[in-house]
């Protein structure tokens, strides 16, 4: 009876051990992968093909560590299911937060693990005029092109802001608890210059 | 490990080596037993562990601590509730937190104290119009959270301070009257 209890007892402890191993594994999620410009060959209209280039771009655009810091609102979001920033914060003037409450105060360098605060030199919310939450990826690829809506970017500057900017990159390394944005923000890149490429079109 | 040297409440500390992942709420709290720094939610919603943390420029801000790393406060200054009282003398605004009974357990207190010591210096540097006042300070208290008392009486005895020396803290019209 005692070897049974004890038993029972490992296995309690191991089913334990297991599940939390489990919910921790969920929480350092690896990230979707994207899909190569080069696996969009088989289309032979350029147009189509930039299309479809461009959707599997969205699923970048539109992943909760993009979208949060493109809000349609003055506070930005958090976690996968977009909750407004707790604490209560505005974008203020210039996106980097009231004067009371600027972005650096909590937001520093890099991420914080021990205060679960992710971290960025350059930590800000995109511009009023580039929130791209509640809109369908059509919609984001016109507004993207527009200079007027894109922060005055060049095609050429997409591309760069997309595969190189590092506050951008930070999405492919969001700190514990945060599911990374899909791929690597090089195969972000690649397929962002492939849509340039092949014409800049977009999805209806 | 960074060699953390800072400035709090005019006395300088350090260099101390402090861990990267060390929180500056625990480093004030555990290294340096200024316990008067709380540790309230540790998310950076309810401020009760804010600081004010003063500019080179002469501004200064609050700021919490709770998660954000002390190695991020080398070579700053700042400003905890232990440095209010000045040779065992309450500040005016202590003072007046405790004639309006503004706290009852007091754990949010040395926030709300932080951020009314700055609105004072804001206000100091550029007075409001006394038709302004409410908003400005309900808006300077904002985010500080209280379970206790409510915000009423915090709110009141700021008022209090702010009224009892107008010349300093309001635009005053030519009749030296604060409107």
């Amino acid at each position: 009876m005692k070897s049974e209890l004890r038993t029972m007892i490992l296995v309690a402890v191991a089913s334990l051990s297991i599940s939390m191993l489990a919910a921790y594994a969920v929480a350092e999620a690896q990230s979707d992968g994207l899909a190569t410009p080069e696996s969009f060959a088989s289309i032979s209209d350029p147009a189509k093909r930039s299309v479809a280039l461009f959707t599997e771009l969205g699923k970048v655009l539109t992943h909760p560590r993009c979208v949060n810091c493109h809000p349609a609102g003055d506070r930005p979001r958090q976690g996968d299911e977009g909750r407004l920033h707790q604490p209560p914060v505005d974008r203020g003037t210039d996106g980097h937060g009231l004067a009371a409450m600027r972005c650096p105060i909590c937001h520093q360098q890099a991420n914080f693990e021990p205060g679960r605060v992710p971290g960025h030199p350059e930590w800000h919310l995109a511009p009023r005029e580039m929130a791209w939450e509640g809109k369908t990826l059509g919609e984001i690829c016109v507004q993207i092109k527009d200079p007027k809506r894109n922060g005055n970017r060049t095609l050429a500057d997409l591309i760069h802001h997309i595969g190189a900017d590092t506050l951008v990159g930070w999405a492919w390394s969001p700190g514990f608890g945060r599911r990374p944005a899909p791929g690597t923000q090089q195969e972000a890149g690649a397929l962002a210059e492939a849509w340039v490429k092949t014409g800049a079109a977009c999805p209806n | 490990m960074t060699a953390l040297s800072i400035t709090i409440n005019g006395r300088a500390y350090g260099p101390m080596d402090v861990r990267d992942d060390l929180t500056m709420n625990d480093f004030l709290r555990e290294f340096l037993g200024l316990t008067g720094t709380k540790f309230g939610c540790g998310a950076a919603q309810c401020l009760s562990c804010a600081v004010i943390v003063d500019n080179a420029d002469g501004t200064s801000y609050t700021g919490p601590t709770c998660v954000v790393p002390a190695a991020s406060f080398h070579g700053k200054t700042i400003r905890t509730v232990e440095g209010h009282a000045k040779d065992g003398m309450l500040s005016d605004l202590q003072k007046a937190f405790i004639e309006h009974f503004s706290f009852q357990c007091g754990y949010c207190t040395a926030g709300f104290l932080n951020e009314s010591q700055v609105l004072l210096e804001r206000l100091a540097a550029k007075p409001v119009a006394r038709a302004d006042l409410e908003k400005t300070i309900a808006e300077a208290l904002d985010g500080h959270i209280c379970r206790c008392t409510g915000y009423v009486k915090y709110h009141e005895a700021v008022r209090d301070v702010i009224l009892s020396d107008p010349g300093r803290y309001l635009i005053v019209t030519v009749g030296g009257e604060a409107r």
